[in-house]
């Protein structure tokens, strides 16, 4: 009984941990340059896929190596342009932020349905990143899911020290903190919005190369990503990093207990539930201002 | 506004009179009206009301449900069904719009698109079965209605376009009602400044529920409708498709441009239609326009169209503007 928790526990901090990482990258970007981004859970799959191609029909040599090293830059290369071309241009109008809402609903259609015309409907399956298990007294882990946890671990205290330590990090928090006061300083406001942009799109793709190995590489699965993501920083405070870490941690945990407990079926509407209550009674989210 | 709305409608409906023999042509003057009101009731409460509402195919879907579900489990006569399904429909909009109302701008969007994505497990599930909507299967045989003896069903193309005219043009009236009265002044008020709109004393809290009650009323009772027609429901209806679809008339006709969205309907119905051989492709390429619209095309096909008819009369504000 005892050991069962433990299990249900061990598999929510991990998800949570991949989720902590995706939800951060939104905020940030929601934070930053107030756009809704619901193309959110494609670029997911897109780091899944990019991964795919590189290690099962490329069968480049490295392995993860190679694909962690190709894929920051990619991602970076297409989050930047994403919003350099399709919602820079949009900024302009008085009502964008439901153009942008739009525009990336819009987006994500293609992507899913683009990946489906290039690879195929079948699911992909990535190839695990350490073979074997660790047996701690009763508890048997799977290796690889301590790797996932500690690169998902890495890459939050990678993203705190860039945002803390370097001069982009602080352009964007003086950006998200005071757009016009930022400009007049000098601070680039439409280049770090792409950055903002480039960044979460490679925590989200991160996020999807670790989590495709337990779930599959899944077009179809990019909404309801999309959607975790957006609850998640919902329930934590929109804009608010802090928020999103814990908030993460705690749906991980719900939707491990749930699942295992009540069945798969009934994550999605127990997730809304704890969305709609927490709302209800904070409608600024967990620890976010109003 | 009143102008191209008859136009459009009038046209519609006098064209049955040379296709009626073609079965294709009329379902898809009869799923434009269907949608065009679908459409046009989420240009209400999205570009008018300014409520970031994504839940519109969910009342729609609800629609179909209920009405499916009373008529086939409780064998309440279809077109007695179909407005019990709307008042359910405005029920739950309702219940939706309270909590919804509180929250800032996009975290309407995102209860509500939650909202949709958490409809399709329950109605697959276990809570879901327990009210009839058949699981996974969906309901099968949903009958036709009738009126006096005469059944509109899918296989009688003519009559049930009619009758969808008719509910269509009285729905239209509703909402040109709305848009013309107060409340749409109401809803410019609080769109342009929620803040000052409500110092004047008007309510953004109870305009805004009237207008969730009053879509999702109209847009359940499409639904019912369109389930009646078809006669077969499934949770297929709640797929990323429709939701694109419907997305795609109202960019295309331009948001809050009111009779906009029905031309938009009218054109994405049409391409729909056309793009269907194309296969999986027709989805690519729906998304693609999505993007490029939006881009290129910031109100539509209105905002081309008022370009083209007022460019005097914009020259003009324009002018005073400056002076100003």
């Amino acid at each position: 009984m005892l050991i069962e928790i433990i299990d249900v526990m061990i598999s929510g901090l991990l998800n949570g941990s991949v989720y902590a990482l995706m939800a951060i990258g939104l905020a940030l970007v929601y934070g930053v340059t107030k756009a809704f981004n619901f193309a959110y859970g494609s670029l997911y799959t897109m780091g899944g896929y990019f991964a795919w191609v590189f290690l099962v029909p490329l069968n480049l040599p490295g392995g993860y190596y190679t694909v962690f090293l190709t894929a920051i830059p990619f991602l970076f290369v297409v989050g930047f342009f994403l919003e350099k071309f399709l919602v820079a241009p949009l900024r302009k109008r008085s009502d964008w932020e439901m153009k942008a809402m739009m525009l990336t609903l819009g987006l994500a259609l293609f992507l899913d349905i683009g990946y489906i015309a290039i690879f195929g409907p079948r699911l992909k399956s990535l190839p695990d990143i350490v073979e074997g298990t660790l047996a701690i007294g009763p508890l048997v882990f799977m290796k690889q899911d301590l790797v996932i946890f500690v690169l998902s671990i890495t890459g939050l205290l990678c993203f705190a020290w860039l945002l803390n330590n370097t001069r982009v990090g602080m352009a964007v928090q003086a950006v998200a903190q005071n757009p016009a006061g930022a400009q007049i300083v000098g601070i680039p406001k439409e280049r770090v919005f792409a950055a903002t942009f480039a960044i979460s799109t490679i925590m989200v793709g991160i996020g999807g190369i670790l989590l495709s190995q337990k779930n599959f590489v899944n077009p179809q699965a990019s909404t309801g990503i999309m959607i975790k993501a957006w609850v998640i920083t919902a329930f934590g405070g929109m804009g608010s990093i802090k928020g999103s870490l814990y908030a993460a941690l705690i749906i991980g945990m719900l939707e491990a207990f749930v699942g295992y407990y009540l069945g798969m079926i009934h994550i999605d509407i127990a997730v809304l539930t704890v969305l709609l209550i927490t709302l209800a009674f904070r409608p600024q989210g967990l620890m976010g201002r109003e | 506004m009143l102008k191209i709305l008859a136009f459009t409608y009038g046209l519609i409906g006098i064209l049955p009179i040379f296709v009626s023999d073609s079965s294709i042509m009329m379902r898809i003057l009869t799923m434009i009206l269907i949608w065009s009101v679908v459409a046009s009731c989420w240009d209400l409460i999205m570009g008018y009301a300014g409520i970031f509402s994504f839940g519109q195919v969910a009342f729609y879907v609800i629609g179909a449900y209920s009405s499916a579900i009373l008529s086939v489990s409780l064998n309440v006569p279809p077109m007695i069904a179909i407005f019990m399904a709307g008042v359910i429909t405005a029920i739950i909009g309702v219940l939706v719009g309270i909590p919804c109302l509180k929250l800032a701008g996009p975290y309407i969007a995102l209860v509500t698109f939650a909202f949709h994505m958490a409809l399709e497990p329950f109605l697959k599930g276990p809570l879901g079965k327990a009210i009839g909507s058949g699981g996974s299967r969906g309901i099968i045989s949903v009958p036709p209605i009738e009126i006096f003896g005469i059944s509109f069903s899918s296989s009688e193309l003519v009559p049930f376009f009619y009758l969808a005219l008719v509910m269509t043009l009285v729905c239209s009236v509703i909402i040109v009602l709305i848009l013309k009265s107060h409340w749409g002044t109401a809803f410019l008020a609080l769109k342009d400044s929620e803040d000052f709109a409500a110092s004047l004393g008007v309510s953004a809290f109870k305009y805004k529920l009237l207008v969730f009650g009053v879509t999702s009323f109209i847009t359940g009772l499409f639904g019912a409708l369109y389930v009646h027609y078809v006669g077969i429901l499934s949770t297929r209806m709640l797929s990323m498709e429709v939701f694109t679809v419907l997305l795609i008339m109202i960019v295309v006709g331009g948001i809050g441009q009111y009779p906009g969205v029905v031309l938009g309907a009218v054109v994405t119905v049409t391409m729909n239609e056309l793009l269907r051989p194309t296969g999986m492709y027709r989805l690519l390429i729906m998304g693609g326009m999505v993007v490029v619209v939006v881009l290129l095309l910031p109100d539509g096909v209105m905002g081309l169209f008022k370009k083209f008819t007022f460019s005097r009369f914009s020259g003009k504000q324009k002018q005073e503007k400056q002076a100003q």
